[in-house]
C-alpha cells in the first residue's frame, strides 16, 4: 500500500512547487495539494522535531501547517518568495506559537490581565511585519550562495535551522567556546549576503 | 532612518523561530520602520526555505493526508475575544503610534517610578513569562547606572537617549548584556519612550534604591 510519503518520486523543482501552490489557490486542486503534502509535510515534521517539538505534536502541527497552506494559498506570490520559503514561514510561525503554548501550559503565577480564553484565537502571531515586497530576486540566488560558502559557514547556517539549541550545537560542531558562536553566525550570514550580492552583479 | 539595528544572530533566531516572544516583539517593532532589516530577514527566511527543502524528511503517520483533508473545511470564525477584555492603552505623546507588534498584548496604564519617570508592564498573550515593558522618561532624565543579568533589547519608540556609547534615537535598536554597564540619559530636547525586553536575567542596578525598585518592577 502506498501512503503519500512512501512514494520515492523525484523532488519537484521550485517552479513546479510554485505551480502546485497556484493550482491549489486558483482551483482548490486536491491532486496538487496532495503533491505539496507529499513533499512538505514530512519536511515540516522533521523541522519541528529538530526544533524540540515532540513527535506526536510535530505530526499534528505538520498537518495544521498544510491546512494553513490550503487556506492561505491565495496570498502566495511567486514573484516575492519561493514556495519553500513561503511554506517555511508558515511552519516557523506554528513553531513559535507551539513554544508559547508549551510554556503557557506550565502552571505559573500569572499576571493580572492574563486570561487563557484570550489566547485561543490569536492565530499566526508569529507573523512578522515584512511582506517580502523587496525579495523578488532573493530566492533565485540563495541556493547558489549557500553552496558557495566554505563548509564550516554552511554548517553554521544548517545548525541554526536544524537544532533546538543552535548556539550549543554550533559550539560543539566547530569546537569553539559558546561565547564566540555569535561572531561565527555574523560571519556566516555576512559571507552569505556578500556572495548573494556578488551573484547578482 | 535608524542607525542601530539588530545583528544577524538576532535576526537569524527570529527567522528560525527560536527567539523568545518578548524579544521577537521588540525586533518586530524595529522591522516595522526598517526596510533594510526586513530585507535582511527575508534573506534568512529564504535560507530557511532552502533548509526545509534539504532536511531529511520524517515520515508522516498512515492516514495523515486524509485526516488533513478532513480539516480543510473552513471553521466558523470564532468571535475575537481580545476586544472584549482589552483595556484602553495608556496615552502617548502626540504623533507617536503604537507598534503593530504590540497588538493583542495587555499594556498597563503608566505607573510612576519617580519624578519624570514612568513605566508600563506589557503582558504577551499566552506567554506570561515574557518580560517586556515600556519606559517613559522626561527630557534630561537619567536612568540609574546598571548592567544586565541577561540580554536586554531596547527599541526607541520616541525621543532619544545617550548612554556614553552612542546616541539612540527613535527607530534604533540597542542590544546589551552583562558586558555593558551604562547610565542612559534622555536627551534634552524631548521625552523618551522605549520598548524593552529582558531575557535570561534581570537588570542589575548599582544603587540600593534602584535595585529595590527594579525588584519591585520585576525587571
Amino acid at each position: 500500500m502506498l501512503t503519500p510519503t512512501d512514494r520515492r518520486e523525484a523532488v519537484p523543482t521550485p517552479d513546479a512547487l510554485a505551480d502546485l501552490l497556484y493550482a491549489v489557490s486558483a482551483s482548490r486542486d486536491h491532486a496538487a495539494f496532495a503533491a505539496l503534502f507529499r513533499h512538505f509535510a514530512p519536511r515540516i515534521k522533521a523541522y519541528l522535531i529538530r526544533g524540540g517539538v515532540a513527535p506526536g505534536q510535530a505530526e499534528d502541527l505538520a498537518q495544521e501547517a498544510m491546512v494553513n497552506v490550503w487556506r492561505k494559498a491565495a496570498s502566495f506570490d511567486r514573484s516575492r518568495a519561493a514556495a519553500s520559503t513561503w511554506i517555511f514561514t508558515i511552519a516557523r510561525n506554528l513553531r513559535i506559537d507551539q513554544l508559547r503554548h508549551e510554556r503557557d501550559a506550565v502552571p505559573s503565577a500569572t499576571l493580572p490581565g492574563d486570561d487563557a480564553d484570550e489566547v485561543q484565537d490569536i492565530v499566526d502571531t508569529g507573523a512578522l511585519p515584512c511582506d517580502h515586497a523587496a525579495s523578488a530576486q532573493i530566492g533565485q540566488g540563495v541556493r547558489a550562495a549557500i553552496d558557495s560558502l566554505p563548509p564550516e559557514q554552511a554548517r553554521v547556517l544548517q545548525l541554526s535551522f536544524y537544532e533546538e539549541q543552535p548556539h550549543v550545537a554550533i559550539a560543539e560542531a566547530l569546537g569553539i567556546p559558546l561565547g564566540t558562536v555569535k561572531s561565527r553566525i555574523r560571519l556566516a550570514v555576512g559571507q552569505l549576503r556578500q556572495r548573494l550580492e556578488h551573484l547578482k552583479s | 532612518m535608524s542607525m542601530h539595528h539588530p545583528d544577524d544572530d538576532l535576526l537569524l533566531s527570529l527567522a528560525v523561530g527560536s527567539l523568545d516572544r518578548a524579544s521577537a516583539i521588540v525586533i518586530a517593532a524595529h522591522l516595522e520602520g526598517c526596510t533594510d532589516c526586513c530585507q535582511r530577514l527575508e534573506l534568512l527566511e529564504a535560507v530557511g526555505g532552502e533548509m526545509l527543502a534539504d532536511i531529511e524528511p520524517v515520515e508522516m503517520e498512515v492516514g495523515a493526508f486524509s485526516r488533513t483533508l478532513e480539516r480543510l473545511d473552513p471553521l466558523p470564525a470564532l468571535p475575537t475575544a481580545p476586544a472584549a477584555s482589552a483595556r484602553p492603552r495608556p496615552d502617548l505623546p502626540a504623533g507617536m503610534h503604537w507598534p503593530r507588534s504590540l497588538e493583542g498584548c495587555d499594556i498597563t496604564p503608566w505607573k510612576r517610578l519617580g519624578p519624570g519617570m514612568r513605566w508600563s508592564r506589557i503582558t504577551v498573550p499566552g506567554d506570561p513569562q515574557a518580560n517586556a515593558f515600556l519606559l517613559r522618561m522626561a527630557a534630561g532624565m537619567q536612568l540609574a547606572a546598571h548592567t544586565h543579568g541577561g540580554r536586554e533589547l531596547t527599541q526607541v519608540l520616541y525621543g532619544a537617549f545617550d548612554d556614553g556609547r552612542d546616541v539612540w534615537r527613535a527607530g534604533d535598536l540597542d542590544e546589551t548584556d552583562g558586558d555593558v554597564h551604562h547610565r542612559p540619559v534622555v536627551t534634552a530636547d524631548s521625552e523618551c519612550i522605549c520598548l524593552v525586553a529582558l531575557t535570561g536575567g534581570r537588570t542589575r542596578f548599582d544603587g540600593l534604591i534602584a535595585r529595590a525598585l527594579g525588584a519591585w518592577m520585576g525587571i
